[in-house]
């Protein structure tokens, strides 16, 4: 099965929601892209009486990283075919039981979002494979192919939105306030994309989300919170809603600020990571690294850090860490390369969620 | 300092990989150019520090200084476009009895 259109990654959605009644709810997200695809997730778990704790994991975040979505869709399909024939799962060197996989969707809702940004991806696999953004034309003067169409989604959380204001001028956080940049462009206001909306308002949905993973390319790393700084764990004030700290933000090495974590919550992000690490490299050998998302580069307005950062803004809200997957070593790898990706990503996706337990 | 063999003839986003002995050389061409880029710098074997960068050919001149090395190593338009040819087409689960089925082997017990 080579790569699948927007189209199909929908059907694909809501092809598994119908052949899994029992196990699946499909969920419409609100909004609509601006090209009028709507799109959905959808809910894996056993039933229960009472609510459970759930993993959010969404992909085709940025156009161009195709496979993200094929990862979740593929992980899905696993878990529900081996729930309902109870069996276990082989990736490469990498093996689940029917009891853990059972287990999980017991214990867990899995919740898989696979494509948050269909116009992007649908340009970028018609028109330019290179494509990262949105596709909204806001800013293109009426040029369907100008750079200036698109916002960089992965910025547009609210998350330091204001990084002018918040970072150091010396950091260089990739991010700009450019409409026109072509990769990292923040729009002009948090949550000003329907598509990131319709992650927020899934996050407001499912109130017991505790971990939440966007899975993009490339670096195989695993990344988690946070990625404006670098982590400490002694002094809770010195934090990003602390505008104390405003134009010191991002240095790495430097005693001006680093970004507060409770040590609790980071020695559980490293150990999932470490889990995610473990069941890529069980499978044909890969070493996957895991660090904090600002040994990537410095960031602002991201998925995972605002996922993060509910809980410190409205602890009602509960904590919900934050992971991003970045698979492979090149963006559109052959069907074949991408076939091998999937297991490597999905043996550690699943690895991952036994180890929230 | 360049090893990149000649320039690309039209619009097409080239693979760089750019190197440097100096982790701040490198650092100061990121800040100051901005180039796309692929994934973080990793140290090489060789002891420097290396990223992916993707920008036309016209623009190569700009990440060219002393102290950095950019070599070629592929041409992502081009891998981009053999990558359409793998996208489905229509909807192979427009059927009803169409389902998705993954990647794993499914191990009895």
């Amino acid at each position: 099965m080579p790569y699948l259109n927007v189209t199909e990654v929908e059907s694909a959605v809501t092809s598994l929601a119908t052949a899994y009644p029992d196990l699946t709810q499909l969920v419409t997200l609100p909004e609509p892209s601006f090209e009028g695809r709507t799109a959905h997730a959808l809910v894996i778990g056993e039933p229960a009486a009472t609510p459970k704790p759930c993993v959010l994991m969404i992909g085709g975040v940025h156009a161009r990283e195709w496979g993200s979505c094929e990862i979740l869709v593929h992980l899905a399909a696993d878990l529900l075919e081996a729930h309902r024939n109870g069996t276990g799962l082989g990736y490469g060197g990498t093996a689940f039981t029917a009891g853990q996989v059972s287990g999980l969707l017991h214990r867990l809702d899995l919740v898989v979002y696979p494509l948050v940004n269909p116009d992007g991806r649908n340009y970028s696999q018609t028109v330019r494979p290179m494509w990262r953004k949105n596709r909204n034309p806001a800013n293109a003067g009426g040029n369907p192919d100008s750079d200036c169409v698109g916002v960089d989604l992965n910025r547009n959380y609210d998350f330091l939105f204001d990084f002018v204001t918040a970072f150091d001028p010396k950091a260089d956080p990739q991010v700009s306030t450019d409409p026109c940049d072509q990769q990292v462009y923040a729009g002009p206001s948090p949550f000003s994309e329907p598509e990131t909306r319709n992650v927020q308002w899934l996050l407001d949905q499912l109130p017991l989300t505790r971990w939440f993973v966007d899975v993009h390319s490339y670096s195989q790393d695993v990344l988690y919170n946070w990625g404006d700084d670098d982590n400490q764990s002694v002094d809770p004030d010195m934090n990003f809603r602390n505008s104390a700290y405003d134009g010191k933000r991002g240095l790495p090495g430097d005693l001006a600020y680093s970004e507060y974590i409770p040590k609790e919550d980071e020695d559980a992000a490293v150990l999932l990571a470490e889990a995610f690490c473990k069941g890529v490299n069980g499978v044909r050998g890969l070493s996957y690294k895991p660090m904090t998302g600002f040994h990537l580069y410095p960031t602002s307005g991201t998925s995972d850090d605002y996922a993060y950062s509910r809980g410190f803004a409205d602890p009602d809200l509960g904590k919900v860490l934050g992971f991003t997957i970045e698979w492979g070593t090149e963006f559109h790898p052959r069907w074949a390369e991408m076939e091998e990706i999937i297991r490597d990503v999905d043996a550690g996706l699943v690895q991952f969620c036994l180890a929230t337990a | 300092m360049s090893a990149v063999p000649h320039a690309s003839p039209d619009d097409d986003i080239l693979r760089l990989h750019v190197t440097s002995e100096d982790p701040e050389a490198l650092r100061a061409l990121l800040r100051e150019n901005r180039p796309d880029v692929g994934g973080r710098p990793h140290v090489e074997a060789d002891g420097r520090i290396g990223i992916d960068v993707y920008t036309t050919a016209d623009r190569i001149p700009d990440l060219e200084r002393e102290g950095v090395t950019v070599t070629r190593t592929g041409n992502a338009s081009e891998a981009g476009r053999a990558a359409q040819a793998e996208v489905g087409s229509g909807d192979r689960f427009a059927p009803d009895d169409a389902v998705p089925h993954g990647l794993a082997t499914k191990l009895a017990g």
